[in-house]
């Protein structure tokens, strides 16, 4: 049989397409129909219920607000941070290969471990925090750090922003190196200023290396479960419960299967919109 | 293929009987002590049942129901894996676990079945069919260290809530003259893990619970639940008489403070005094830690104090091996085995002749406390919303502690949140 020159590259590429579809695409599409109660549950019918129960979920909407609220903190603050460390980084600094080691290990140390070094850390009573403000004189009794809801909150943004910020650094000190140098010289030449020279060579150049770190940051910080789950266990109460955690809570806990897939196809939606710019980035750059 | 068999019986080499591999998975078999008792409990069956292996699969006890319920919803897991009561129901409704009648049936059926405490077969059962064979049961109790109680001169443990709460107000000081408080009278387990077994003791000994006996209704809008809610927010808020940021203690860290001496008395029961003295050798823990039965209100009548635990086997519906898993099921839980489980964790059975007949049972300064408290305590609610109403008392709870809401909005919203999750389902 010939195959037609056109639909050659399509035939080539198919056994990708089928493995890509059958990779991502099953587990989303079960998880949609699952959603529909349709799948995997004890008595299958089509019902639209528990899209309805989500809107008047108080545990879901304050998981949504503490989501929102945890990512757009720790994303600004992970390129914040790490675009302060990638031009420390982008200097010509002895051992700087050093440094960037040390700049990076936080990003080395998985979730749940992380979220269990920093519990033990925030710990009220062997707490290392605790300890430090005590024997400095600074506390009379313990906080209770991981006790009360705006700190335990407060305790788990500030521990992923440190987990977090190297992956955003990476993605930035590209960029800075990608940077012509000529067109330093020339802000050189025109006796342009460090300050000069950052706002008008180095963020023009940085802008779509800082927008794919921020949706590719934003899309992962959605997605975080490890940290919370071992740090604060959403708690206390809810407070700092954000969506991955009740997802997991509903489905392996609660069992409530349908509902579990219900709030996992909405932040799925919330990531596929975050994730359009990336993808009118990326492609508009490779044309 | 004619000529190898020839060839080994002319060798004299015997041709080995397939071997059937099973396997076993236990969040027990993560632990050191229990998970070396139950290896050795597995080679003692490899050994009288030649022909069968056993594989181990230890699973963390936080991660058990997501690997159980995802491996067999995708036609594996263990053969053979054990349970407590809490996620039961559930697995029997979504088809989880295999009916077992049928291997119970040509063991003798009702007969064989009569040495297991009637209410023990309670959770393993749905609609006259048998799902799982029960192991141990217990009830809470409350273990305290005694030697900090002659120290505190308290003669006599505590009998109801008033005292229990004078009691707690004594042991609660700072051990060092002029020094902060470094020794709290109690701390309740108020994280998730393990927080359902120990709380409900509070609302039972004050004559409440969390559901109507039916188990179709929030009690939690009872003045006995009322009482018992505020009881403990102001142990904790007014009376500060548990540590600081008990609201993430566990039933690890609650074992842990009292091993070193940080609390006086905690919610527990058998397997306490192993795990305390695990964590502080120094404590010598099976001379100084003592029980006494879960105090109740003055004037409460209620039988029901406290709540059991019962640790059951169950046998996956994917199995290839029905009848060797059965062997292992019906071996783990013989009388034998039970008495080696008292021997090497404390801990008491589910069968009738094992606790009423053996010795080291019946001389035990423990069992003989935490049996008669059997007869007091109730299992949780035995139904599939379970979880999921536990874990909304247990965050309004928290909500409370945290001063986040009032006591009386925090065990209504609890009420009325349970009261929507029975009706919608």
């Amino acid at each position: 049989m010939r195959i037609h020159d056109r639909y050659k590259c399509y035939f080539f590429i198919l056994p990708a397409f089928l493995l890509l579809v059958s990779i991502l695409g099953f587990p989303a599409i079960a998880a949609v129909l699952q959603s529909f109660n349709l799948v995997w549950v004890s008595k299958p019918s089509f019902t639209l219920s528990s899209y309805g129960r989500l809107l008047h979920d108080i545990e879901f909407l304050t998981s949504l607000l503490n989501t929102f609220i945890f990512v757009s903190t720790t994303v600004s603050f992970h390129l914040l941070i790490g675009l302060g460390i990638a031009l420390l980084l982008n200097t010509e600094v002895k051992k700087r290969h050093f440094f960037r080691v040390i700049a990076i290990l936080p990003w080395t140390v998985p979730d749940v471990i992380g979220g269990l070094i920093w519990k033990f850390i925030f710990d009220t009573l062997p707490g290392f925090v605790n300890a430090v403000l005590i024997r400095g004189g600074f506390l009379v009794e313990p906080i209770d750090w991981l006790g009360r809801p705006h700190l335990a909150f407060s305790c788990f943004i500030f521990a992923e922003i440190w987990r977090g910020y190297p992956f955003a650094m990476l993605i930035l000190l590209a960029g800075l190196q990608a940077i012509p140098r000529q067109q330093y010289e020339a802000g050189a030449i025109d006796g342009a200023s460090a300050l000069q020279n950052f706002l008008y060579i180095t963020l023009p150049n940085l802008k779509y290396m800082f927008i794919i770190a921020m949706i590719l940051d934003t899309i992962w910080e959605c997605r975080l479960f490890g940290m919370v789950y071992s740090m604060t266990g959403g708690g206390p109460g809810y407070a700092s419960q954000v969506l991955s955690l009740l997802t997991y809570k509903h489905y392996f806990q609660f069992f409530n299967t349908s509902y579990a897939a219900s709030i996992a196809v909405v932040l799925a939606m919330v990531m596929l919109i975050i994730s359009i710019p990336y993808l009118r980035i990326t492609m508009r750059r490779e044309i | 293929m004619l000529l190898i068999v020839i060839g080994l019986i002319l060798s004299g080499q015997p041709v080995k009987a397939q071997e059937i591999v099973i396997s076993y998975s236990d969040w027990q078999l993560a632990q050191d002590i229990w998970g070396r008792s139950l290896r050795e409990a597995i080679a003692e069956f490899e050994r009288l049942n030649p022909g069968i292996k056993v594989e181990s699969e230890p699973v963390a006890l936080a991660q058990r129901d997501v690997k159980f319920t995802t491996a067999i919803r995708a036609g594996a897991g263990p053969d053979v894996f054990a349970l407590d009561v809490n996620p039961v129901k559930q697995y029997i409704k979504e088809g989880w676990v295999k009916d077992v009648t049928p291997f119970i049936e040509k063991e003798g059926g009702q007969q064989w079945l009569s040495d297991f405490y009637p209410r023990t077969l309670m959770p393993v059962t749905e609609d006259n069919k048998t799902y799982g064979i029960p192991k141990n049961t217990v009830a809470m109790v409350i273990v305290y260290n005694s030697q900090l109680f002659r120290e505190a001169g308290i003669k006599s443990t505590p009998k109801n809530w008033k005292e229990f709460r004078e009691v707690c107000k004594k042991l609660t000081k700072a051990t060092k003259p002029g020094g902060p408080v470094d020794q709290w009278g109690v701390a309740f387990v108020l994280a998730k893990a393990c927080f359902d077994l120990r709380f409900s003791v509070v609302l039972r000994g004050f004559g409440g619970d969390f559901l109507t006996p039916d188990w179709k209704h929030s009690a939690l809008n009872t003045p006995e639940a009322k009482e018992a809610f505020n009881y403990v927010v102001d142990l904790i808020l007014k009376d500060k008489v548990m540590p600081p940021g008990v609201a993430q203690v566990d039933c690890n860290e609650a074992r842990r403070l009292l091993a070193f001496k940080k609390t006086t008395m905690k919610i527990g029961t058998m397997w306490s005094i192993t795990e305390v003295s695990g964590f502080n050798p120094d404590l010598h823990g099976w001379e100084v830690l003592e029980m006494f039965p879960i105090p109740q209100k003055e004037g409460v009548k209620s039988k029901i104090r406290s709540t059991l635990y019962q640790k059951s086997i169950f046998m996956n519906p994917n199995t290839k091996h029905p009848e060797a898993a059965w062997k292992l099921m019906k071996f783990l839980t013989d009388k034998k085995q039970m008495e080696k489980w008292f021997v090497d964790n404390n801990m008491l059975s589910c069968r009738k002749s094992v606790n009423d007949t053996y010795g080291p049972i019946l001389q035990s300064k423990y069992a003989s406390v935490v049996k008669r408290e059997i007869e007091n305590a109730a299992f949780l609610p035995l139904i599939p919303q379970w979880p999921e109403c536990l874990e909304t008392f247990r965050q309004n709870l928290q909500a409370a502690i945290a001063k986040q809401k009032t006591p009386d909005k925090a065990l209504m919203d609890a009420h009325n949140q349970i009261e929507a999750i029975l009706t919608r389902k």
